[in-house]
């Protein structure tokens, strides 16, 4: 929720009155808040998707790779390379073959999917079906361990080989219990725009985002 | 909040617009992401779906995060100076800060200076000479798309660009204000856009001291005399009339003089050309000497008329346009209709300053049934012209080529 002030601003700046006016001393009318839409794709499925997802959905979005034109396998080793070295996405030596097939597979894909693709049916959400039906823990173990251990670490305290690299760091998982399910699925859902913590709902369906939910349960004291 | 949507949340725009009774001025701006439609660029991957992003009608979006929009370019017929809320957008780390508070906002200068200066907006609009000037923005990869053969980077059609007329205060007036130490020799510009990871370079631009002394460059707090969107900058942006938009450093809050070369990587290794004349290769070959991409070439562009469109036969047909380069100023605009065998003079329209849109204009009476390649030429005052056939580098920059469209006459 953001302070009315905040909007205010935003108004200003939206409208084009001036901003800062000199003259007048009151402090709480200034500020602005910028709401920037989540990913509106993920990586299609097929054999490495768990690896394009882990590795490359914490700077940027999949449209990154989807927006490239057909590239020759050489240049998708140089792109990936360059993520690595000079951006500091810490691909391991044996993810990196199985990663760059996947990412050239995907580069092939006529058409390629855009940001307006056709969501895969288990993703479509039917309000207030899927959602209700309760989660199993035991199965968000699973999911958690595939697409979230390695920035939240296995016990969920944020300390996954990537997570304490991340600005801000993964949060810890066990300090969850006050919030409630709806605001943590949403967060699950969307992500947290501007920080490392990807959008799933392009991912997983709404039965998979339950099952995480009851394991992020299982965390908290 | 519960519902997470572009713009601004709906509960507050209520609130908000009932206390001031402006419901109608903001609507129009909170549009879903969703109901969009698409613009497909000529070249393959070119599907781009149209999404208004917070201050900014549907823009073609070729990234969500990091936000990168290009402006649709039919707008480049329609004004002069391009609307801020359909300018394109271009960042690089998608920690962009979701809130700026201006009054506590603060921009530093530092470094080699005799006296460091922490300015809030406030004093950077009362205590200095408030300047104004119409330039071009243009992204350092606009265009990137029509290279033959493709390279890797954004894939912009020509729409990563923008003019408008900017105002704020001389960056030499707030360097001479802090005092230049003898050894200074660069100066480094950083806005508050953060990467997520630590292991990615925050983004820094560079330039020589004696560029960065030139009277145009500005510290903006306006565009178009608007604030900037939050998406251009706001609250500060850097101009750098006649460069290339990698240096206009967004949310700027550094300015840092340096007594040594630069070794931050989007200066130092990102951002580079072929260090030859002509800054190209020929594709395949590998880069050795490069230099950092500076001031933009000349360029002009058709915007009446699309590739590929019909116009009525047996009509005069007025052809619209725009052309612009570093800040020379532009001289001339040739005109073809026959794919550049022969030319005429198009006609300059307003002079807005040197480094803004120029406008122009030429006619021609096109037979029913026949097909034209239309192009224009764009001359600059020390007599530097577009080029006739497309340089190539790798990473897809300073496109300058005479750009060609198919017309056909019904
Ligand atoms: C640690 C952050 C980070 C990670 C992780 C990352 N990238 Fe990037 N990526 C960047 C940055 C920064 C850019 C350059 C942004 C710019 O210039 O706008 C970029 C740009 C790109 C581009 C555009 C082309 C280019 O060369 O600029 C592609 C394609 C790309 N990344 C693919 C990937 C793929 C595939 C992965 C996963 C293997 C990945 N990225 C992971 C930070 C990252
Ligand atoms: C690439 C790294 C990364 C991955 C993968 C990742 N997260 Fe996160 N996550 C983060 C970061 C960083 C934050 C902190 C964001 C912030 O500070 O606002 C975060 C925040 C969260 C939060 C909010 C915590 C709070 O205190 O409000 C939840 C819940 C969460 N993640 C769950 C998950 C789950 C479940 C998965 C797997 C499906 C996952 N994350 C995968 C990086 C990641």
């Amino acid at each position: 929720m953001i302070p009315v002030w905040m909007f205010l601003l935003l108004l200003v700046g939206a409208t084009g009155f001036a901003w800062g006016s000199p003259a007048n001393g009151n402090d709480r009318e200034q500020g602005s808040i910028l709401n920037l839409p989540a990913d509106p794709i993920s990586f299609q499925p097929g054999p490495g998707n768990d690896l394009a997802s882990r590795y490359c959905l914490m700077c940027h979005s999949a449209e990154y790779v989807y927006t490239q034109p057909p590239h020759p396998r050489e240049h998708w080793i140089e792109i990936v390379n360059k993520m690595n070295a000079s951006f500091g996405c810490p691909i391991s030596d044996e993810d990196m073959t199985p990663l760059v097939d996947y990412l050239v597979t995907q580069n092939s894909l006529q058409p390629s999917p855009s940001a307006q693709h056709v969501q895969r049916d288990d993703l479509k959400e039917t309000p207030g079906q899927s959602s209700t039906q309760s989660g199993d823990p035991q199965k968000g173990k699973t999911l958690y361990g595939r697409h979230c251990v390695t920035c939240h670490g296995p016990d969920g305290k944020g300390d996954g080989p990537i997570g304490q690299a991340l600005v801000p760091p993964a949060a810890n998982l066990t300090l969850l219990g006050k919030q409630s399910d709806q605001t943590i699925l949403d967060t699950l859902r969307n992500g947290r725009p501007g920080t490392a913590m990807p959008a799933w709902k392009n991912d997983l369906n709404a039965l998979e985002l339950n099952h995480l939910l009851s394991f992020l349960r299982t965390l908290s004291p | 909040m519960n519902e997470r949507e572009p713009g601004i949340d709906r509960r507050q725009l209520l609130k908000g617009s009932l206390a001031l009774g402006m419901a109608s001025l903001l609507t129009p701006r909170v549009l879903r992401a969703n109901d969009s439609s698409t613009v497909t660029l000529p070249f393959e991957r070119g599907r781009r779906p149209l999404v208004a992003f917070p201050q900014k009608r549907p823009l073609m979006v070729m990234t969500t995060r990091p936000p990168q929009l290009e402006t649709p370019f039919h707008i480049f017929n329609e004004d002069i100076f391009t609307p801020n809320d359909a300018f394109f957008v271009r960042w690089h780390l998608a920690n962009i800060p979701r809130e700026i508070d201006i009054n506590t906002f603060r921009l530093t200068i530092r470094g080699r200076v005799k006296q460091s200066l922490t300015l809030g907006l406030h004093e950077l609009q009362t205590q200095f000479e408030q300047v104004e000037i119409a330039a071009v923005c243009q992204c350092a990869g606009n265009s990137r798309g029509f290279f033959q053969p493709r390279v890797p980077g954004g894939q912009w059609g020509n729409g990563a660009m923008g003019n408008a007329n900017w105002k704020g205060v001389r960056l030499r007036d707030l360097l001479q204000r802090a005092g230049i130490e003898r050894d200074a020799v660069q100066v480094r510009f950083d806005g508050l856009d953060q990467p997520v990871a630590q292991a990615t370079p925050d983004f820094r631009k560079s330039m020589s001291l004696p560029d960065a002394l030139q009277a145009e460059m500005l510290v903006a707090h306006s565009m178009n005399g608007e604030a900037l969107p939050l998406l251009n900058g706001f609250p500060l942006r850097l101009v750098v009339p006649g460069w290339y938009a990698t240096y206009w450093v967004k949310m700027l809050n550094d300015i840092e003089v340096l007594n040594q070369a630069d070794q931050n990587f989007w200066t130092s290794q990102a951002y580079r050309l072929p260090a030859n004349p002509c800054h190209c290769v020929d594709p395949g070959d590998a880069l050795t000497d490069t230099v950092p991409i500076g001031k933009m070439p000349v360029r002009s562009f058709i915007t009446s008329l699309e590739n590929g469109g019909t116009i009525p036969g047996g009509e005069r047909c007025t052809i619209k346009g725009i052309a612009f380069d570093q800040g020379h100023g532009i001289d001339r605009v040739l005109f073809s209709v026959d794919g550049g065998q022969q030319w005429q003079s198009a006609r300059l329209g307003k002079d807005f300053g040197d480094f803004s849109f120029r406008p122009w204009e030429a006619q021609f009476i096109p037979k029913p049934g026949h097909t034209y390649a239309l192009q224009s030429l764009a001359i600059n005052r020390i007599g530097e012209s577009q080029r006739f056939g497309a340089r190539w580098n790798p990473s897809g920059y300073l496109r300058n080529v005479v750009e060609s469209v198919k017309i056909h006459a019904s």
